[in-house]
């Protein structure tokens, strides 16, 4: 089931009781936030949440936690609600296999219905926006898809990029924008600042439950975001042509925000509390000026909470930071049987691989670092047995406490390169990264004493699907 | 309505209105033309006083004249 908006996956969690309605009136802040900062806080399937009341306000429509649960972002990918993380991600890796999957145009997006065009705009009157955590710089969009053209390449639609990056509202038609160095778009802007050019950008809000999915995703330079949607929906992702810029936007989006990021121009923006669950800013950022709003009638404004982890946004880049960072080892490295790059859009990664020969599980390591995820973001690594499933942490410290000589296995290179947001970065941007090998020695590595393992029982399989069903059973009675 | 003399985060005098709320008279949503600080006068004093701002999140002037550039703006190619 490929949802083709906001509104009819909202539908669709509705029915599977994954939303939850809070009809009282409450603050936009700090209830808000507060109340999707809990969502992550009270265990497993957290629904999301839908605010229709809120102070001051006379038709605000908010949407919050749409991708935080596990169950939530299996209904997502159209799967059952209860499918296990770990069967999530091979589905996911499974399905990108499908990629490309081409796209289709319509011409009757709905957000066609409402337009501010020039002076006129205003995003206070068509946005209910609020503040996240205490110490943010002011109002954001974070869960926005940003499309950008290279300015050397307009009509290529592979290197069209979409892409999630935090944007400060910071007037009714400004925006300061965060376009991190390693990110598609930070390549567009370097291009069109050379030639002292704006870059046009489309900003589109409350967009379909795969583009969310795919807008965070870390994809190469000439992959088109929408082809991978297609994929992972298993339809082709409904586009449309936005009016101002011309460039491809999701056709179920609720807004499309267009204008220019002006050239060569820096301004103050942030602090904003970060997925690192620290904040970071406040640094001289790029400048959107918006030249032109469309929307739907009565549009949902969604927004995600993040700070400290774990909060949406983890649910929502986790398998999608998984699944590169699998076909990427596996390319080279077919030896790779999973990896769970969950914690902190991984910074910190698990690995599980068979070993060709001795160091093998090092090398491993040392390539999910230089991976383009990996420039970015991987500063830890633990490589585990083929045996050990990467998303049981329990089974990874015992492979941790049974395996690892701390002075041989133990890897640190300094100074390599990672995001600024990282907060153990010293420089910002610079980082030593590690990595733990908790895999088996084999020949000619002859260390340890690692001759006897115990294994599961052969009949073990079998008896944990039959305790399954006994259990699916007993909770159906 | 409370009015705000100064940006509780960087203690400037020159504060602007962005907007005002749909329901008349519940609250504004008030910035600073210095540091940018935006906030909504409804929310609670440790956001929207100077004298409750957080020690942690204040900015001085030399904060943002001295805050790094990201992305730094890259030298203009000659045509
Ligand atoms: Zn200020």
């Amino acid at each position: 089931m490929a949802y083709d908006d906001l509104r009819s996956f909202l539908a669709a969690l509705d029915a599977e009781g994954q939303l939850l309605r809070v009809s009282d009136e409450v603050l936009p802040e700090p209830d808000l936030a507060a109340a999707a900062n809990a969502a992550g806080r009270i265990g497993e399937g957290a629904p999301a949440l839908y605010f229709d009341n809120v102070k001051g306000f006379t038709d605000a429509r908010i949407a919050l936690n749409v991708h935080g649960s596990w169950t939530n972002h299996a209904l997502a990918l159209g799967l059952p609600k209860h499918t296990p993380v770990k069967e999530q991600v091979e589905i996911f890796a499974s399905r990108w296999d499908d990629f490309p999957i081409a796209p289709e145009r319509r011409e009757d997006a709905p957000w066609r219905e409402n337009t501010q065009a020039g002076g006129d705009v205003d995003l206070f009157s068509v946005l209910p926006l609020f503040r996240l955590n205490d110490g943010d710089g002011g109002f954001y969009l974070d869960k926005a898809a940003v499309v950008s053209r290279d300015p050397e390449a307009p009509d290529d639609f592979g290197k069209q990029n979409v892409g999630t990056y935090r944007i400060q509202v910071i007037g009714p038609d400004r925006l300061a924008f965060q376009p991190v160095p390693v990110h598609d778009v930070a390549l567009h802007l370097h291009k069109a600042e050379e030639k002292g050019e704006d870059l046009p950008v489309a900003i589109t809000l409350g967009n379909d439950p795969v583009m969310a999915i795919v807008s965070g995703m870390p994809m190469a330079y000439d992959q088109s975001e929408y082809e991978m949607a297609g994929a992972l929906r298993g339809a082709p992702a409904p586009i449309a042509t936005s009016p101002l810029t011309g460039f491809d936007v999701p056709w179920g989006s609720e807004v499309v925000i267009e204008g220019v990021i002006e050239s060569r121009k820096r301004q103050i923006e942030g602090p904003f509390g970060e997925f690192t669950g620290h904040y970071s800013g406040g640094r001289r950022m790029p400048v959107i000026r918006v030249d032109r709003l469309s929307y739907r009638t009565n549009p949902v404004f969604e927004s995600l909470y993040l700070g400290k982890p774990w909060t949406e946004v983890d649910y929502l880049v986790g398998p999608n930071t998984c699944v590169p960072l699998l076909k990427q080892l596996r390319a080279e490295f077919p030896e790779v049987q999973a990896v769970n790059a969950m914690y902190t859009h991984g910074m910190l990664v698990i690995i599980s691989t068979a070993k060709r020969f001795g160091g093998f599980a090092k090398a491993v390591g040392m390539r999910a670092m230089t991976t383009r995820h990996g420039l970015g973001y991987v500063s830890q690594v633990i490589v585990v047995d083929e045996d050990v499933d990467p998303f049981d942490l329990p089974q990874v410290m015992w492979a941790m406490s049974a395996k690892v000589d701390p002075r041989e296995d133990v890897v640190v290179v300094p100074n390599l390169s990672v995001v600024e947001l990282a907060p153990a970065a010293q420089p910002a941007g610079i980082t030593s990264k590690m990595i733990i090998d908790a895999t088996t020695p084999v020949a000619p590595d002859v260390r340890g004493n690692f001759s006897t393992p115990a294994k599961d029982l052969p009949e073990t399989r079998e008896w944990a699907a039959r305790l399954q069903q006994l259990r699916t059973a007993a909770s159906a009675r | 309505m409370t009015t705000h003399a100064a940006c509780p985060r960087c203690a400037f005098d020159a504060v602007r209105t962005l907007a005002a709320s749909p329901v008349a008279g519940v609250w504004l949503v008030r910035q600073c033309e210095r540091c940018l600080y935006t906030w909504r006068t409804t929310e609670p004093v440790r956001r929207t006083t100077r004298e409750a701002y957080p020690e942690e999140f204040r900015m001085t002037p030399a904060d943002i004249e001295n805050a790094i550039e990201v992305p730094t703006v890259p030298p203009l190619r000659q045509p």
